[in-house]
């Protein structure tokens, strides 16, 4: 068996430091600022969270949106009954007294069964400002925890854009809330 | 001056309850003729096809407003001199000034009553 070869001696490798930069005044304020970046991201992230956006589009916005629907048929619905029961008093044409007071007595009953619709409305429209009330609440903590400011100059989307357009031009302001609109005797003055 | 029971109404609401319930205050009053139309380019169609004594219409309605169908009745020479009685929600002074000054000749606020409508109706058309 020959002889194993002589090894040559091992390198000697420097052990690589780690290099000390010298962070400067104006590298001191970009780790700041980058810092800074880095926390507002993370209070944004968080605050996106609370709003918890998908809950609201997927549960509350659509029921409340149902709810809403189910009061305006509600309401048509028992609107109808309380006019057709009204329409036959004034339509009646019994020949005699008893005849007229049992119809009147019964339509009477209708209108009042009809009247049942406002209780569950109530209940349904109670649901609804409910779920207003929590929408507003959280996007008053998102807006006020990152200082959101409405942009003047936003993009607008053009289908709002064009009703914003038709309603100002044509005056179409809707109901007035409680004690805000012109009187109808103010009216009367003016075409007096 | 009497009110002319027979003279024909147009009604323009896109509500048919309101419809209904004007239809039936009218009838109270003694109005038969009486037809209906869900907006201004319906109402407007109607208005030159006959000839009515009194146009009692909505103001918010689409695709054309009450407001609207007022300017088109004034600027119409066959049209222009038929009443024309504003029944509405929108209640903001710059509504009523502007039917004012398109030629309406009275404005009622809903919700209204029947002897609300029946003055009005007295007043324009000369009761």
């Amino acid at each position: 068996m020959p002889p194993a070869p002589a090894r040559a001696p091992r390198e000697t490798v420097p052990v690589k430091t780690t290099p000390s930069y010298a962070v400067g005044p104006e590298g001191k304020a970009l780790v700041r600022e980058l810092a800074a970046v880095a926390d507002y991201i993370a209070r944004v992230k968080q605050e996106i969270g609370a709003l918890r956006v998908n809950e609201l589009c997927r549960d509350r916005i659509p029921s409340a949106n149902e709810e809403l629907g189910t009061v305006v048929r509600t309401t048509a619905s028992a609107t109808h009954d309380i006019m057709a029961a009204a329409e036959e008093i004034l339509g009646a044409d019994d020949t005699s007294l008893e005849g007229y007071r049992a119809r009147v007595e019964a339509k009477m009953l209708a209108i009042i069964e009809a009247c049942s619709f406002q209780d569950i409305t109530g209940q349904r429209i109670a649901k609804v400002v409910e779920a207003l009330g929590q929408l507003e609440r959280r996007l008053e903590r998102f807006a006020n925890a990152l200082h959101v400011r409405d942009g003047a100059d936003g993009p607008a989307d053009p289908e709002d854009a064009r009703r914003d357009a038709r309603r100002e031009r044509l005056m179409l302001h809707g109901p007035a809330a409680e004690g805000q609109g012109i009187a109808q005797d103010d009216i009367d003055k003016l075409f007096g | 001056m009497a009110l002319d029971l027979s003279m024909p109404i147009l009604v323009v609401d896109d509500y048919q309850t309101m419809v209904r319930i004007i239809r039936n205050l009218l009838k109270q009053l003694g109005f038969e003729d009486v037809d209906d139309a869900s907006d201004g380019t319906t109402a407007l169609a109607k208005l030159k096809q006959k000839k009515y004594g009194l146009v009692i219409s909505d103001w918010n309605m689409e695709p054309m407003t009450g407001y609207e169908l007022l300017r088109h009745v004034r600027a119409d020479e066959n049209l222009r001199s038929t009443p024309f009685i504003m029944v509405t929600a929108e209640s903001k002074t710059e509504n009523v000034i502007a039917a004012k000054k398109a030629g309406v000749n009275n404005y009622i606020v809903k919700p209204f009553n029947a002897q609300t409508l029946k003055t009005k109706i007295e007043g324009v058309c000369g009761a």
